[in-house]
């Protein structure tokens, strides 16, 4: 017979074991939210019953670890996320699979993500450097665990909204609730399970990753994409303006008129070369935010 | 015949049926609702419209409303409770409830068949 809500969750994660990390949070939290309200409305209304017994009888109700993780089993190919829905159509010419990216919302996600990771990876960075010298600062005095605290509470928040991210632009399922912590501990025992759960060290160490990888990342897509963009504009703008096609140092490479079209073409397919790279980049790296960013 | 294994065929059928009708229960409840509604209400709120038919586990109907959600036709967000844990509270959306009437047209439409079948049996 299962005793607690906590028991009746480790028993649901077993039996989920194997499935989509993201999924089993996403069981975890259903089955808490109803659980616990549940024992809450049998409470006010019988309060003389005893927590055990009504448990049980709400467990009968909710359908056992067993068959409800066969739910979420049935359910999960509907639950992929939106932008995964975009499979490959029948067989295409080389041409039309080349140019094809263009139309291809996963390749456009992950060149926002790209870019965006310029920008999150100095935010995560700055912050992981000024949240980890404040705490060793404050450390030495009383505030210094409280401040700990927030400031590992905050890496934990900022984990979930990355996940989000990664979901919404790369496609790949991540969390969509805050991991699973029992409320019935007090404040001592909340933040010793932030201190000991390798969830809370794993976001840290992404938060810092991110920092190097995204200014690469976002670096490489920028440069690739505005290169493109000045190749296929380049008629105009050596034609019109006089600018060169490269410089390197003081050296300006020009290209003679009847070339122009070519680099313009050349700049077309190197724009969908871009985005294939960026997408194939892209899936990489939603594997590796999932690695990481998923408590398993 | 076996009497266990009628009421394993009985409880198939009914898992079935149940199975195929979720989506359409929820998606109804949800486009009857004057508000956001949460998992265990929308559980309950079917309980007490529903005594004689052994509904499925309503455990089973939270990731009928995951998919749903995701197929663009429930939208939710996460409310902190003042005692319990966070809530999902779920509603329909617009495309939600063009779905919910086309859903309805086929429900009646294989309704009127079976019923038809069942009842009648004549063969003009």
């Amino acid at each position: 017979m299962i005793k607690t809500v906590d028991e009746y969750l480790d028993q649901l994660k077993d039996a989920l074991s194997g499935s989509d990390p993201a999924l089993i949070q996403d069981a975890l939290s259903d089955a808490e939210e109803y659980l616990l309200t549940a024992q809450e409305s049998a409470q006010a209304e019988h309060p003389h019953l005893a927590k055990k017994e009504s448990l049980q009888h709400i467990i009968d109700k909710y359908g056992a670890p067993q068959e409800i993780a066969s739910a979420y089993r049935e359910a999960e190919p509907f639950m992929a996320p939106s932008s995964a829905a975009t499979k490959k159509l029948a067989k295409q010419s080389f041409l039309t699979r080349y140019f094809g990216v263009i139309s291809d919302p996963r390749a456009w996600g992950a060149s926002l993500y790209a870019i965006m990771s310029f920008l999150t990876g100095i935010i995560y960075g700055l912050w992981v450097l000024f949240g980890i010298s404040l705490t060793l600062i404050t450390l030495l005095l009383i505030i210094g665990i409280p401040v700990t605290g927030l400031f590992l509470l905050s890496v934990r928040g900022i984990a979930l909204m990355e996940g989000r991210i990664v979901e919404a632009l790369l496609g790949v399922r991540m969390p969509r609730k805050p991991v699973f912590v029992s409320r019935e501990l007090g404040w001592k025992e909340k933040f010793k399970s932030l201190i000991t759960d390798s969830h809370t060290w794993k976001s840290l160490l992404y938060m810092i990753l991110h920092f190097p990888l995204g200014l690469v990342l976002g670096g490489i897509t920028l440069v690739l994409f505005s290169f493109s963009l000045k190749a296929i504009l380049y008629p105009l703008l050596d034609g019109v303006f006089g600018r060169p096609l490269i410089t390197l140092g003081s050296q300006a490479f020009h290209t003679s008129p009847w070339l122009f079209p070519l680099v313009s073409a050349a700049g077309i397919m190197l724009f969908a070369l871009t985005l294939h790279f960026i997408k194939m980049i892209g899936s990489i790296y939603g594997r590796f935010a999932k690695a990481i960013l998923v408590k398993k | 015949m076996d009497l266990g294994y009628i009421v394993d065929a009985n409880k198939k059928f009914q898992k079935e049926l149940n199975s195929g009708t979720a989506a359409l229960v929820l998606l109804s409840v949800l486009g009857r609702a004057k508000e956001p509604m949460y998992g265990y209400q929308i559980a309950k709120m079917i309980e007490t419209k529903n005594e004689a038919v052994p509904m499925m586990k309503q455990g089973a109907l939270y990731p009928v409303l995951r998919s749903l959600e995701n197929s663009g036709l429930l939208e939710s967000h996460v409310d902190p409770s003042v005692s319990g844990p966070p809530r999902r509270y779920y509603t329909i959306t617009p495309s939600g409830r063009e779905t919910l009437n086309s859903w309805l047209e086929i429900w009646n439409h294989t309704k009127a068949f079976v019923d038809g079948l069942l009842t009648g049996g004549q063969n003009d």
